[in-house]
């Protein structure tokens, strides 16, 4: 995928770069106004992560043009604002999500990932990960046609840790996710354990292989190497 | 004591004191000058006996005339000096039917003693010395002076009773700006974006001290808005870096292998961060509630949010094995959905948080009010102080700003959060 990230503070642009990079994706990086402006008239992208506040002129601006023009990129607000109308706004110039600071890389990429799929298979609802079928309409989970029946959650960790296949989930990053940044969870990490003992027993007991590993008591991997 | 009490008070003591004192020197005056004119008609009849003696060389007649009496008694010449006094006119009462009656004191005897005004002089008849009395009755001067003393003492009641009602009446409305002003105050709220308005007033005094008060208020409310900028600002700018440390921390756990050590560094900050984190987000959220930033009119069927809230809790409830007993009526409030959610969620995770393994947690929500009840640490909090921001027991790992942020959403819409303890349930109360 084809991803351009503006974002004007260096340290987080870099970040998510280094992300994002990996064998098959292309990252672009624009840190000003007039720069990410030449970017999106020039280039299509996959994905355009796109930071609210930037020198030179707002990202608001950025989305209007990108609109005007019929452009069909996906659009990821990522911003400091996080107020209703803000939020409101950008979705409503046709955003596709907004994402508030700070926020973990994983929840970054699945979100990416989510947009990218509704753009990219239009129509089609699959989801295949070698042996692993998601159906993202009926919300149903096959190994190798072999259904599993996962609880909410383990769904939505499933879908995350596809997202974000052969990175370090930390384990805040996940219950984040999964519950909300409403609710303090740090001492509760045992939940995140039970559910992915839950998701990984199910997985394997229909016949899929063994993704899931710990890393090193920080949080877990999802990776088929 | 009240102004208007204390200015009455002082004003009609001297009103009344002034008045004493010309009642007295009035009374004083006519009497001098009445009795002076009696005495002038004394020497007239001095006179006239006089000259009936020069004219007659005898005694003249004694006539009963009005309320005078004169009577001629030999006395040794020379005896006799020429004075004036006072003294007491008798009466007859046999005498004088003619006379209209008067009020007069009576005495057991038939006859009436008046006072009177009584002028001794001599006169030499033939070789006789006479001393002459004649008596005048005061009586009428009296009266005289008792009507002009009852007008007057008439007048100073009516004096005072005006001057009473018109201090009231004037005092009350010429003080009213300052109640107004008062009363302003009093409902001077510094978060509130309403003005203390400038009342209408052609005093000078008042208009000054109105003045003063708007002006004092503006700097108040504008130091407190800067205030709230600042803090709005600063947990702004702390987002980015926050984020930039999230960011790297997520990019360093995917470098490979980390030690025991490490990794447990790396999770002490991870939660670090991520507590800093919520902390930041409370405190903008504080200052937009604050602000009234978020405000919205959606129909909000409480017993639904409250359900759903329930199932999203619902791992955490088995994990700590809670029992959850719930009693939902409907109830459905118009106001902002995001508000409502995070005074429910405030309210719940508390109510978890603060509880053991195996504790309860009742839910009651009627159309009155909202009671979220948990059992806990078996001593009831302090009101006044868990309200307080960052106020927090030591072992919460709560951000201390969860209850301030949930109070000022009460306040918001109007409803009331309290906190009571009985039979070992910690018991939140909103009222709607």
């Amino acid at each position: 995928m084809k991803i351009l990230i503006i974002e004007d503070e260096k340290g987080l642009r870099e970040s998510i770069e280094e992300y994002f990079m990996e064998a098959g994706n292309i990252c672009e990086t624009a840190s000003n106004y007039q720069e990410a402006m030449s970017k999106v008239s020039l280039y299509t992208y996959d994905c355009i992560l796109l930071d609210i506040t930037l020198p030179g002129g707002s990202g608001i601006e950025i989305l209007k043009h990108l609109k005007q023009n019929n452009n069909t990129d996906g659009v990821l607000i990522i911003s400091a604002k996080n107020s209703l109308d803000d939020r409101l706004e950008g979705l409503d110039l046709g955003a596709d999500d907004y994402l508030v600071k700070p926020f973990h890389l994983s929840e970054l990429r699945a979100r990416v990932t989510a947009i990218i799929r509704r753009k990219t298979f239009n129509g089609s609802n699959l989801l295949v990960f070698n042996e692993i079928g998601i159906d993202l309409l009926a919300k149903s989970v096959k190994v190798s046609d072999t259904p599993i029946k996962l609880t909410r959650k383990e769904y939505a960790l499933l879908l995350y840790f596809i997202a974000n296949k052969g990175k370090v989930v930390s384990k805040n990053a996940i219950a984040e996710h999964l519950w909300g940044d409403g609710i303090d969870m740090a001492n509760n990490f045992d939940f995140i354990y039970s559910h992915i003992k839950n998701l990984r027993k199910k997985l394997m007991e229909a016949g899929s292989n063994d993704y899931i590993q710990a890393a090193y008591g920080m949080g877990y991997k999802f990776t088929d190497q | 004591m009240k102004l208007l009490t204390r200015y009455n008070r002082v004003n009609l003591l001297t009103t009344i004191i002034v008045m004493l004192i010309t009642g007295i020197i009035y009374y004083q005056a006519i009497s001098l000058i009445l009795v002076s004119q009696l005495d002038k008609s004394l020497v007239v009849e001095e006179n006239e006996v006089f000259e009936y003696v020069g004219l007659n060389h005898q005694l003249p007649q004694v006539f009963k005339s009005n309320d005078q009496q004169i009577t001629f008694t030999e006395a040794r010449p020379g005896t006799v000096t020429r004075q004036f006094i006072n003294t007491i006119y008798r009466n007859r009462e046999g005498d004088d039917e003619d006379r209209p009656r008067r009020h007069v004191r009576r005495h057991r005897h038939e006859d009436e003693f008046e006072s009177g005004r009584g002028l001794i002089s001599s006169v030499m008849v033939g070789n006789k010395y006479y001393k002459i009395l004649i008596v005048e009755s005061k009586v009428e001067t009296e009266d005289l002076i008792k009507i002009i003393f009852g007008i007057t003492a008439g007048v100073i009641l009516l004096l005072l009773l005006t001057l009473f009602v018109t201090n009231r009446l004037l005092l009350n409305r010429l003080w009213q700006p300052f109640y107004n002003l008062l009363k302003e105050l009093r409902i001077f709220n510094v978060a509130d974006s309403k003005d203390i308005p400038l009342e209408k007033t052609n005093i000078e005094e008042f208009e000054e001290l109105n003045q003063v008060i708007i002006s004092m208020s503006t700097r108040v409310k504008n130091d407190y808005k800067d205030l709230k900028t600042f803090t709005e600002n600063a947990s702004h700018e702390l987002l980015t870096p926050i984020a930039v440390i999230n960011s790297k921390l997520d990019t360093l756990i995917q470098t490979d292998s980390f030690s025991q050590q490490q990794s447990k560094l790396l999770n002490d900050l991870y939660s670090a961060v991520s507590k800093l984190t919520r902390l930041n987000q409370s405190l903008l959220l504080l200052v937009k509630i604050e602000n009234r930033l978020l405000e919205g009119n959606d129909h909000i069927n409480l017993k639904l949010h409250i359900q759903e809230l329930i199932i999203q809790f619902e791992e955490i409830f088995l994990d700590k094995e809670l029992i959850v007993t719930c009693e939902l009526g409907e109830k459905e409030l118009i106001t902002s959905t995001y508000l409502v959610d995070i005074l429910l969620n405030n309210l719940l995770s508390n109510a978890i948080r603060h509880n053991y393994k195996g504790g309860r947690i009742n839910i009651k929500l009627t159309d009155e009010s909202l009671v979220i009840q948990n059992t806990g640490e078996n001593a009831p909090l302090q009101e006044e102080e868990i309200f307080i921001r960052f106020h927090k027991s030591t072992e919460s790992e709560g951000s201390g700003l969860g209850l301030t942020i949930s109070r000022q959403i009460c306040e918001n819409l109007k409803f009331t959060l309290n906190y009571s303890y009985d039979a070992s349930y910690h018991t939140f109360t909103v009222t709607f």
